[in-house]
């Protein structure tokens, strides 16, 4: 997992899965990072291969810590298709801005 | 042509134990994903496998508790061409799978794990055991879909491996519902085991390990009540002998006669000796006895009968009526029922044969007491014998006789009858007789000994509702005087001067222990010669012949008047008459107790004479003979 700040920009990276074991790793290690006060934060999720629910729950409190925050955006970018049917199924693509490039 | 269906006989599996923890899970469902990738499934499917497992083993980790968090659940994978089976087993205590789990809201941090297994699979199931539960989850798959065959061909197969499917998807459940409920089988017969050990040690259905067995069936059944009958001694009565509560500690009620109409479901189920079912909430009748348990309860109601013996009843339910007993639970209790009779006929055999060998020795006991009871040496004086008799029609009899030298020539004569059984009589009997000697060395008349032994036994007679007939004679063989009083007795035989017929001797008075004070008459004779005498108890005269004939005074008389012999031993004459009785019985069951105590002259001319010895004669058991210098008591 890579974590870079690029002034306003939060940027997570090579994260190959999100699951019980790492979820909440990182989530914290994430959540470290915003009390630099980032205005935008991706999560690339291109490399991400499997999440279950406890990577969803990750991502839920890392929503939850950025719509605290005034006008933090939480992007995800280029989940694979398998993730994006996941998020839709669980109707959490409400919750973030899903950015393909 | 159409390519020939190869279905695989058998599924392709893979079953993995894992470590309760995060790593753990990821390495199972990584592994189960690898063992599907190998069987040819699309990475594209593989995904939701892989995640159905990862989301069933958390929760199997997450909501184990106590020792069971240490417990490795298992995860599987049936694999065939044309379905998948994902199982986890876990040792939870389980949860309600609902039908369907609507989409959780987004914004929940947690919760998503079975909504997202029933999105992915087409059919999920949820078996619970005792100790372990099963998440099934199946997914049907198409398949010859890159077949070369031709559309028509590939149709018409995929028709035949529909039903296929159809089939095994059907044969699988079945087979996984067999495993749920031969493990609650298992369950079952291990607490009817561990009943069956501490059987041993308890001989109470009620308490003890009849209401540890219904504790189980209880916990087996998800029943929360239960109220088990037992027949009463009466075997009119249905009394409650166990109960999950207090208050269903209820009324006995009465056992319906046949053609009767059974009032309640208890006492419909034990007239019909059938398991009854019951729902109150349908129930008319406000007498109904189970409405204790509450206006909602449902339930069953077992009969406990053995080969058509009915010892009780078994009612097992729930409070409300919306989670009734299910086939299988209902099943439970009737065999639990089954169980509950063999036992409880087997426990009061075997309190019956307890029971049985306490009556056998208080009879011997009782036998014991009659022995010592009876005069071990009757007095002796010169030129005449004296010799008892004395049979008994059960081990213990309530007939004696006694007999007192007053000085060198006369005696006290006594013979009674205590009216009543057992040990009792027999205890009566040995205080009559040492009051007897006591009374005698005050006053040898008969008249005053039976006032004294009246008011000396009256309390007691009288507080047990007990009484004695009996006669008293005095004999003074210089004068050959005779004075006999009676109470309530049968009359004293004997031959009077001039060798005439054989005389009866009527005395009158009141049985001992009527009325508190009684006077008793007298009554004199002279003895002829040779001198006889004979005092005996109506067994005697009742003796019955096989066609109910009784002995009678008339037969007793004619008999004495032929066996009364000069100078024959009263030993002689006693055995003569004791075959001569048996014989008239001629088998018949004897009603009552026979005891007789005979006076006879030994030498016709008076002169000094020693009776000897007494002969045994064997009569029916329990009985016995004493005769005059002897200690014989024949006893067989």
């Amino acid at each position: 997992m890579k974590i870079e700040n690029q002034g306003q920009c939060l940027t997570i990276s090579e994260i190959p899965e999100l699951t019980a074991v790492n979820s909440a790793h990182f989530r914290d290690e994430v959540r470290a990072n915003m009390s630099a006060m980032p205005s935008v934060i991706e999560i690339n999720l291109s490399q991400t291969r499997f999440m279950d629910s406890s990577g969803l729950g990750a991502l839920f409190v890392l929503y939850r810590a950025a719509s605290k925050g005034k006008g933090v955006i939480l992007r995800l970018l280029n989940p694979t298709p398998e993730i994006q049917q996941l998020l839709e199924l669980t109707q959490m693509q409400q919750l973030f801005e899903i950015v393909k490039r | 042509m159409a390519a020939p269906s190869l279905e695989p006989a058998r599924p392709a599996t893979i079953r993995l134990a894992f470590a309760p923890d995060p790593t753990s899970i990821r390495a199972v469902s990584t592994a189960i994903r690898g063992f599907l990738s190998e069987q040819g499934v699309a990475d594209r499917e593989l995904f939701s496998y892989e995640l159905c497992i990862a989301e069933a083993a958390n929760n199997a980790v997450e909501h184990a508790r106590g020792p069971a968090r240490h417990l490795k659940p298992v995860a599987e994978a049936l694999f065939t061409p044309s379905q998948i089976e994902l199982r986890v087993t876990d040792h939870t205590a389980g949860f309600e799978l609902p039908d369907h789990i609507p989409p959780p809201s987004p914004l929940r941090e947690r919760g998503r794990g079975l909504f997202m297994i029933q999105s992915a699979m087409d059919e999920v199931r949820y078996l619970r055991g005792p100790t372990e539960n099963i998440l099934i989850m199946r997914k049907r798959r198409r398949v010859f879909q890159q077949g070369p065959s031709s559309p028509e061909g590939a149709s018409l197969e995929a028709l035949t491996l529909e039903e296929c499917r159809s089939q095994l998807a059907e044969a699988q459940s079945e087979k996984a519902a067999m495993e749920g409920e031969l493990s609650f089988r298992s369950e079952t017969l291990a607490s009817v085991f561990r009943c069956c050990a501490e059987l041993g040690n308890s001989d109470e259905i009620s308490d003890g390990f009849g209401g540890r067995l219904l504790v189980d069936l209880l916990h087996l059944t998800s029943a929360d009540w239960y109220v088990l009958r037992l027949l009463a001694p009466d075997g009119r009565q249905l009394a409650v002998a166990a109960a999950s509560d207090a208050e269903l500690f209820l009324e006995p009620i009465a056992l319906a006669a046949p053609g009767d109409a059974a009032q309640g479901f208890e006492s419909l189920a034990a007239a019909k000796r059938a398991p009854t079912g019951f729902d109150l909430r349908e129930c008319v009748d406000r007498t109904e006895p189970l409405l204790a348990v509450g206006a909602e309860a449902t339930g069953l109601v077992c009969p406990l009968s053995f080969g058509g013996a009915l010892v009780g009843t078994l009612a097992v339910g729930r409070r409300t009526g919306d989670f009734p007993l299910g086939k299988l639970q209902n099943e439970v209790v009737r065999t639990f029922a089954e169980f509950l009779a063999i036992q409880t006929l087997g426990i009061r055999r075997r309190r019956e044969e307890v029971r049985n060998r306490v009556v056998e020795r208080e009879l011997e006991i009782a036998n014991e007491i009659q022995h010592l009871l009876l005069p071990r040496t009757l007095p002796q004086l010169a030129g005449f014998g004296l010799a008892g008799g004395w049979q008994s029609a059960r081990e213990v009899g309530g007939d004696f006789y006694d007999a007192i030298a007053v000085d060198g020539h006369s005696l006290v004569l006594m013979i009674a009858d205590v009216m009543g059984k057992g040990v009792p009589a027999a205890l009566f009997a040995t205080t009559m007789r040492g009051l007897l000697r006591g009374l005698v060395e005050r006053s040898a008349d008969p008249a005053q000994v039976l006032s004294g032994l009246n008011r000396l036994l009256f309390p007691e007679l009288s507080s047990v509702n007990m009484f004695i007939t009996a006669q008293v004679v005095h004999v003074n063989l210089e004068s050959r005087q005779v004075t006999a009083a009676g109470a309530g007795h049968c009359p004293v035989l004997f031959i009077p001067p001039g060798r005439g017929a054989v005389s009866a001797l009527h005395t009158e008075g009141l049985p001992l222990g009527v009325l508190p004070e009684t006077a008793y008459r007298r009554a004199t004779t002279l003895l002829g010669n040779p001198a006889a005498l004979l005092l005996h108890t109506d067994g005697l005269t009742d003796t019955r012949n096989p066609d109910g004939k009784a002995f009678s005074q008339r037969r007793l008389k004619g008999w004495m008047a032929a066996n009364i012999v000069p100078g024959r031993p009263a030993t002689d004459v006693r055995d003569r008459l004791a075959t001569e009785l048996n014989r008239y019985r001629d088998g018949a069951t004897m009603a009552d107790d026979q005891a007789f105590l005979l006076l006879a002259e030994e030498t016709a001319d008076g002169a000094n004479h020693v009776s000897r010895g007494g002969r045994r004669v064997r009569l029916q058991r329990g009985s016995f003979l004493f005769s005059a210098n002897t200690r014989v008591a024949a006893k067989t």
